[in-house]
């Protein structure tokens, strides 16, 4: 667009209501400062690149590879949602991140084995939160045959609750 | 028991009894727990934590506990902010979604959070410095809600959590401290340092990022891997008789050294809340912290420590509402404060100085 003063490029375009009437002005930056407009010398450099690469860096760490991408087949949460949203998943996501929270929890817990308290062996747990997952997975593929036979599978158990 | 009820009694732990209560306002300890069939709470669907919760509740019915239930989800943002003054619930759990809540046993001893960041949040508090006996009552609640309930929980890694800085042992161990001698003096953020230097945790009364409130500060473990629950007890055990040592001495030196000036102010503080006709939260809780260290040092008799103790909790914004039964606004809020404070505190008075 050209500018409506002179003949070099239009940068600035200004809509404004003068008398309830609409009123549009293309300007190039040197009749716009002399149409007493105030314009930013030049647009601020806010190194943004740098920002972004650095947050990612903070939250992430330097891992971009495999372990960022790898999901849990049972939460569906990602290494690099954690990593972002600190909190995991479902118990399976200490296995399936091992291999980058055991660092993380020698540098915070000084340890990576736990000592203390503990719980009772439940055999059946672990393959009913796989079921559980497995039975939200087929309600949102609307597979509603699968789902109800996941359902009955984990009936007993949650009727006894 | 009702959430109106409470506002006619107080937590157990607000009594001031027990070992070292001068200092030591109570001794808490926390068990986090998930079920092992179910994704933490974060990542679980409304029916799934409407589950959870009908799973817990009734292994806590099972239990014998006597507790109550209260439906966070369903309850008003004034009744939240009420149970999160009294320390019944977190912050977190009032801010959350979906099917929540809280068991609470009579005396408010006990609190079972229901998904909050874990699916379980169980906590046990006492008056004063008694944590070996807060361990054993927990432990024992945690065996029978055990009974009723799968824990996630690995072999290598203990007890599985939303967050891995309370994987292991699950547990927050920490004791709430008045330090009102440590803050007059500016010792309060060496001892901090040192503290922190030894992998403990310093938060004000309402926990984490809430600014000291009163001169109280609460003292925790952040480590929960690696180290037995009795150890990590046996920390805290150890290191803070070292800081109420601190605070003896800092108050000690308060008595000696400016015994005067330190008897004007506990009488003015006492002065302004028993005659003041509009206060706000925070002048409150200041004067509060003087007058409860005056009825520790003798400056001031006729007054009860329980009293002073309710006192901090039920001057706070939601619990004056539900006590007037309706909304108030801020100016509102400091007159029915202010005349809660002249009738609470009406019998006492200062202490003659010979």
């Amino acid at each position: 667009m050209i500018c409506q003063s002179c003949q070099n490029e239009a940068v600035v375009h200004l809509t404004e209501l003068v008398d309830g009437r609409r009123r549009e002005r293309h300007l190039c930056v040197d009749c716009a400062r002399e149409a007493g407009l105030t314009l930013p010398d030049a647009p601020p450099d806010l190194g943004l690149d740098a920002v972004l690469h650095g947050l990612i860096k903070k939250n992430v760490g330097e891992l971009v590879g495999e372990l960022a991408e790898t999901r849990c087949p049972d939460c569906r949460l990602r290494y690099m949602d954690f990593r972002t949203g600190g909190r995991l998943g479902c118990p399976h996501d200490y296995r399936v991140f091992r291999e980058g929270l055991l660092p993380m929890l020698q540098r915070f817990h000084g340890a990576t084995r736990h000592v203390g308290k503990r719980a009772r062996l439940r055999p059946g747990a672990s393959l009913r939160l796989r079921l559980r997952s497995q039975l939200r997975q087929a309600v949102a593929r609307e597979d509603y045959e699968e789902a109800a036979r996941l359902r009955d599978q984990l009936r007993p158990k949650d009727q006894h609750a | 028991m009702t959430l109106d009820d409470l506002t006619r009694t107080s937590g157990e732990w607000l009594r001031g009894t027990g070992p070292e209560s001068d200092i030591v306002m109570c001794s808490r300890i926390r068990l986090a727990r998930n079920l092992a069939d179910f994704p933490f709470t974060n990542r679980a669907s409304r029916n799934e934590k409407a589950s959870i919760e009908a799973q817990v509740r009734a292994a806590v019915d099972a239990a014998g506990l006597d507790a109550s239930y209260f439906d966070v989800n369903a309850m008003s943002n004034l009744d939240r902010q009420f149970l999160v003054e009294r320390q019944v619930i977190s912050r977190e759990l009032a801010a959350g979604e979906g099917p929540r809540g809280v068991s609470v046993a009579p005396k408010e001893n006990v609190s079972i959070m229901v998904n909050e960041e874990d699916h379980l949040r169980i906590q046990y508090m006492l008056s004063g410095f008694r944590l070996p006996e807060v361990w054993d009552e927990i432990n024992a609640l945690d065996d029978q809600l055990e009974d009723d309930i799968a824990y996630a929980y690995s072999p290598s890694l203990g007890y599985l959590t939303a967050c891995p800085t309370n994987v292991g042992t699950g547990i927050r161990v920490g004791v709430m401290l008045h330090l009102p001698g440590l803050v007059a003096n500016k010792q309060i953020d060496k001892v901090f340092r040192a503290l922190q230097k030894i992998n403990l945790a310093v938060r004000g009364l309402y926990g984490e990022g809430s600014q000291a409130f009163g001169d109280f500060y609460q003292i925790s473990n952040q480590q929960t891997l690696g180290k037995s629950e009795e150890e990590i007890i046996k920390i805290l055990t150890d290191v803070v008789p070292q800081v109420l040592q601190y605070e003896r001495s800092a108050r000690q030196e308060l008595v000696t050294g400016r015994r005067q000036h330190l008897h004007d102010q506990v009488s003015r503080a006492y002065g302004v809340l028993k005659t003041a006709q509009t206060i706000s939260s925070e002048e409150t809780m200041l004067l509060l912290s003087s007058v409860r260290m005056g009825v520790n040092l003798g400056l001031i008799d006729d007054l009860s420590i329980a009293t002073v103790n309710e006192l901090f909790i039920q001057t706070q914004p939601a619990f004056l509402q539900k006590l007037r039964g309706n909304e108030l606004g801020v100016e509102e809020r400091n007159v029915a404060r202010a005349s809660l404070l002249r009738s609470r505190l009406a019998g006492g008075r200062a202490v003659e100085d010979e």
